[in-house]
């Protein structure tokens, strides 16, 4: 038999990248309410008097649009997250 | 009927019905149906609370005032909701783990279950929320008298009817449902369901009146949103410090005021439903926020100048005659009101009950709590009383301040005093370092500025704080104005107070907490909280996703050896069908892993090894003390082996010794016998001889003839001497020998021996020093066996002390209960491998200098045992030192 001299590669490989990717979700739903704040604190920066003012219409859609990108963010996040979640609540039941 | 007629039957139709929904959900929980009364819908419905009467109508009015200020009441709890994952989840477990009833218990239960902090905390909740119900009586009567307008107006003592019965309809719900039983974890399932009713509800009714607007009245959204460029708030314009510093007020609020941590963490079922809440309330909070700014923009054109714009979500409609729509509009403003009034209620009233009245309850009862039943009881009469008194004390304060532009402000005002408590609280949940002393200090200095900037100001200058003081400071200090503290001037008054009582809020925590020392039960706390993941997850099987199976064998190639570890590891990735030669880390293969591990190591040693590597739990209390335990018999049967080492090794020795002794012995015992026989047979010949001459020579004088008889009779006598030495050894050993007791002094003892050993000087003299003043003790002993023991020692010393001029020194001591007496002379004494020989029988020092048979010393010792006293051979700096003993009741002092 071949098999016995085979590397003990991929699913060792396959597991790890498994919990690196994981661990990476976990790092984007850290970071995911610092992207939120700064967005949504980029309209401090408009000007507020003369040439450039940004219309109310524009402001609207773009805090709008924001928190839709946060929502739909979140939401991938939160799908990602379900396995972590559920290990870690069914503790309590 | 007139439209006010219809309105009230309205409302108490949906009243009823809220009454039903709630009955319902608590009938349908009572019989174990809850799957679908918790769901992840229900939970994020029930976070809607946060946006009460205030926010329903006054974010329309906030716009038509502001702009686009409105937003950031939304865009806080938002960015909350999205933190989910490191923050909300962690409180969450906190407050599940640790059975948080409020924000004041979790405040408490963090520092050391503190009652003055939790009594603090309640204080400020009830301070901070008290204008908050009034504000929320105030949208019902306002948006009644909306609809009394269209008929025949509404009286003021009619709106304080309106206020009063809806703040009794509003009690008795609230007992009914919040006070039904004592849950531990404080769940309410039919308050939860009718409040989720009336998100629903809210947010309908807004959408409606948005969806109208936009496309009904602006026709179409690109429409909307040039009537919104048109309008008057045309171009991006706020107050930067606003925009910024009401994001964080909205965002610290919704995590503490006591209504949204009710349905936020205590009413919370399953982690896995914030899952969901993260995005669906944001999306909640969105589409509640969506429409504001075109129903503001419709109502400032539709509506005449001068028209309370906090009203245009029902004006608008009943202007364009949507009655219908007017009335869903105000039956969403309706379910904001009594949603708030009902969670807050029950909110403040645990609070009030647990850390309030009941530590004065059970202080004031001499016996304490010592019947379970009688505690239950007053527990849920003193809900029932706060519940009343919150919502009598809101009812109370709309009457004082007689509603008015005071009372629209108190909604952030109630935020700013409610946020104190956020950093206690946030401190406490990621800082392990942070006290209860710390937590007073801060949250005192935070009230009490709150206090003096904002609330009292709030009231409107002049009516609690005095002119004076906000003119010319407190104590006439310029620099301690209210709203210019530390002489800044020029910032808006939310901002101001805000910045100021969170500046000194958390510098006084983080400082006090620095220098103070927590006590035991804070730190464990602390650690409970801080680290609450490591804490809250039960020991569960292995997983074995995380598993690294490299790793274990590399483990187990060093415990077991690497052929039989990786024959172990082929076998089970056989097993498992696995393609390499490793297997997966599946819980049976780890099981069976363990056990293998467990023959060599124990297995909890074995069970930790295995959880590091696989990291599926951390090593629990338990695993430690089973290492612990496996640990100390190990080390207790080392000890026990070594102790019986130890003990062989001693016995060994004491063989060996005696071994020796006894080939010394033995030695001496032949060099004994060659002696005796030599001893015997020396006199034996000659006297063989000399009767042979005697008998045989017939011509002697007679003078040789009594030569030689004398020299046999001498022979004879050696000869008999020596006999009877031995006689007198075994007769002295026997125990047969019998004491002739009699009194006499040492002193003659020793002259009689000193004498006697004096006969048969040869040559040499011995020089004996006595002292013969203490001498002079009477004793009652054998004296003739002593004196031959006192004998022998001197013929002893005669015999082998090897100085050039010999002296024996004899030494009497008398001690308390015993006689010593010494010999010692100045030869070169006995050697140290001969000592424990020389009171053995036939023992001799030297072959040379033999004189004796040997017996001397061994017949000493046996004769001092007879009189109960001891001979003993004693090392002295130079010279040889016998020490006789004689106990005391053989002697008397001399008088």
């Amino acid at each position: 038999m071949t098999r016995t001299t085979e590397r003990p590669g991929p699913p060792t490989v396959f597991h790890e990248r498994r919990t690196y990717r994981r661990r990476r979700v976990m790092d984007a739903a850290r970071v995911a309410p610092l992207l939120a704040l700064i967005l949504w604190m980029i309209p401090l920066i408009w000007p507020q008097s003369g040439d450039g003012t940004v219309s109310s219409a524009k402001a609207l859609i773009y805090v709008f649009v924001v928190w839709a990108g946060i929502i739909l963010l979140t939401w991938g996040l939160s799908y990602l997250l379900a396995g972590e979640v559920d290990e870690l609540s069914d503790s309590d039941t | 009927m007139s439209t006010l007629n219809l309105l009230v039957a309205v409302c108490v139709a949906y009243v009823l019905f809220l009454f039903f929904v709630a009955f319902a959900a608590d009938r349908l929980a009572a019989q174990g149906r809850k799957a679908w009364l918790r769901s992840p819908l229900i939970y994020t419905l029930s976070l809607s609370i946060y946006c009460t009467a205030w926010t329903f109508y006054g974010a329309v009015g906030s716009a038509a005032r502001n702009g686009f200020e409105y937003l950031t009441i939304y865009l806080g709890p938002t960015i909350v909701m999205v933190s989910w994952w490191w923050l909300l989840r962690k409180l969450i477990r906190i407050g599940r783990t640790q059975k948080i009833t409020s924000i004041a218990d979790l405040i408490s239960s963090r520092y050391g279950k503190s009652s003055l902090l939790a009594a603090g905390v309640t204080i400020l909740a009830v301070i901070g929320t008290t204008p908050y119900i009034a504000l929320q009586l105030q949208s019902v009567t306002l948006s009644f008298s909306v609809f009394a307008a269209q008929s025949d107006g509404l009286a003021a003592q009619d709106q304080a009817i309106v206020a009063f019965w809806l703040s009794m309809g509003l009690a008795l719900f609230t007992v009914l449902f919040g006070t039904r039983n004592l849950d531990a974890k404080e769940r309410h399932d039919g308050v939860v369901m009718a409040i989720a009713v009336e998100a629903v509800v809210k947010l309908v009714a807004l959408l409606s009146v948005g969806i109208f607007v936009v496309w009904g009245v602006s026709g179409g959204l690109t429409e909307a949103l040039n009537r919104i460029d048109a309008s008057e708030f045309g171009h991006w314009h706020t107050d930067r410090s606003r925009w910024a510093g009401l994001i964080f007020l909205s965002a610290a609020a919704f995590l503490c005021l006591p209504r949204t941590f009710q349905v936020l963490v205590v009413e919370n079922d399953d982690e896995n439903h914030l899952r969901t809440a993260s995005w669906a309330f944001p999306l909640y909070l969105c589409l509640i926020s969506l429409f504001v700014v075109p129903i503001a923009v419709a109502g400032l054109d539709i509506m005449p100048e001068g028209s309370n714009p906090d009203l245009f979500v029902l004006t608008v409609p009943l202007a364009l005659g949507q009655n219908g729509l007017a009335m869903l509009s105000f039956l969403g403003g309706f379910s904001s009101a009594t949603s708030m009034v009902i969670v807050a209620a029950i909110a403040l009233s645990t609070m009030v009950s647990n850390h309030i009245v009941m530590p004065i309850w059970l202080h004031l009862r001499p016996s304490g709590a010592s019947v379970s039943g009688d505690v239950r009881a007053a527990v849920l009469m003193a809900r029932r009383i706060s519940i009343v008194g919150v919502v009598m004390l809101g009812y109370l304060y709309f009457r004082l301040s007689s509603g008015g532009e005071a009372l629209a402000s108190i909604g952030l005002v109630a935020f700013c005093g409610l946020a104190q408590v956020l950093p206690a609280m946030l401190g406490g949940m990621f800082w392990r370092g942070a006290t209860r002393l710390g937590a007073f200090a801060g949250l005192t200095a935070g009230f009490a500025i709150w206090l003096y900037t904002l609330y009292l100001p709030s009231f409107g200058v002049g009516t609690i704080l005095p002119m004076s003081i906000v003119e010319n400071g407190l104590f006439g200090l310029a620099w301690l104005r209210p709203d210019a503290l530390f002489g800044i001037t020029g910032m808006e008054q939310l901002m101001h107070a805000l910045l100021w009582s969170m500046l000194f809020n958390v510098v006084a925590f983080v400082a006090v907490s620095l220098v103070t020392f927590p006590s035991p039960l804070e730190r464990l706390q602390a650690a409970q909280f801080v680290n609450i993941f490591e804490h809250s997850t039960n020991a569960r099987s292995w997983s074995g996703g995380t598993a690294q199976t490299e790793d274990l064998m590399v483990m187990a190639q060093r415990i077991l050896g690497a052929g039989e570890a990786q024959v172990l590891f082929l076998r089970h990735a056989r097993r498992q069908g696995a393609r390499g030669n490793l297997p997966a880390p599946t819980p049976d293969f780890l099981e069976a892993l363990e056990r293998e591990l467990g023959s060599s190591v124990g297995a909890a040693t074995a069970h930790a090894m295995v959880g590091q590597i696989t990291g599926g739990m951390a090593i629990s209390v338990e695993d430690l003390m089973a290492v612990a335990d496996e640990t100390a018999q190990m080390l207790e049967y080392s000890a026990r082996l070594k102790e019986q080492s130890e003990e062989l090794s001693r016995t060994a020795l004491e063989l060996r010794n005696a071994n020796q002794k006894l080939t010394r012995l033995s030695v001496q015992k032949d060099a004994f016998l060659s002696q005796i026989s030599h001893e015997l047979r020396t006199p034996m010949t000659s006297i063989r001889a000399f009767s042979e001459i005697l008998r045989d020579t017939d011509q002697m004088t007679p003078d040789e003839q009594s030569r030689y008889a004398s020299i046999i009779h001498d022979e004879a006598q050696r000869l008999t001497r020596l006999l009877d030495d031995l006689l007198d050894l075994s007769v002295v050993e026997n125990g047969q020998v019998n004491l002739n007791l009699r009194d006499g002094t040492l002193r003659d003892a020793l002259d009689r021996a000193v004498s006697s050993a004096a006969i048969g000087e040869d040559g040499f003299q011995l020089e004996i020093k006595r002292d013969f003043g203490k001498e002079n003790i009477v004793l009652h002993t054998d004296l003739d066996r002593l004196s031959q023991v006192f004998i022998n020692l001197i013929a002893n010393a005669r015999k082998y002390c090897d100085a050039k001029a010999p002296r024996l020194a004899i030494r009497v001591m008398q001690e308390a209960d015993r006689v010593v007496i010494d010999f010692q002379d100045n030869g070169s004494g006995i050697a140290p491998d001969a000592v424990d020989m020389i009171f053995e029988k036939f023992a001799r020092v030297s072959d040379q200098k033999a004189g004796g048979a040997g017996l001397g010393l061994a017949i000493c010792r046996q004769v001092m045992t007879r009189l109960g006293g001891s001979v003993d051979y004693v090392p002295a700096s130079r010279g040889a030192n016998f020490r006789v003993v004689l106990p005391y009741r053989t002697a008397l002092a001399a008088q």
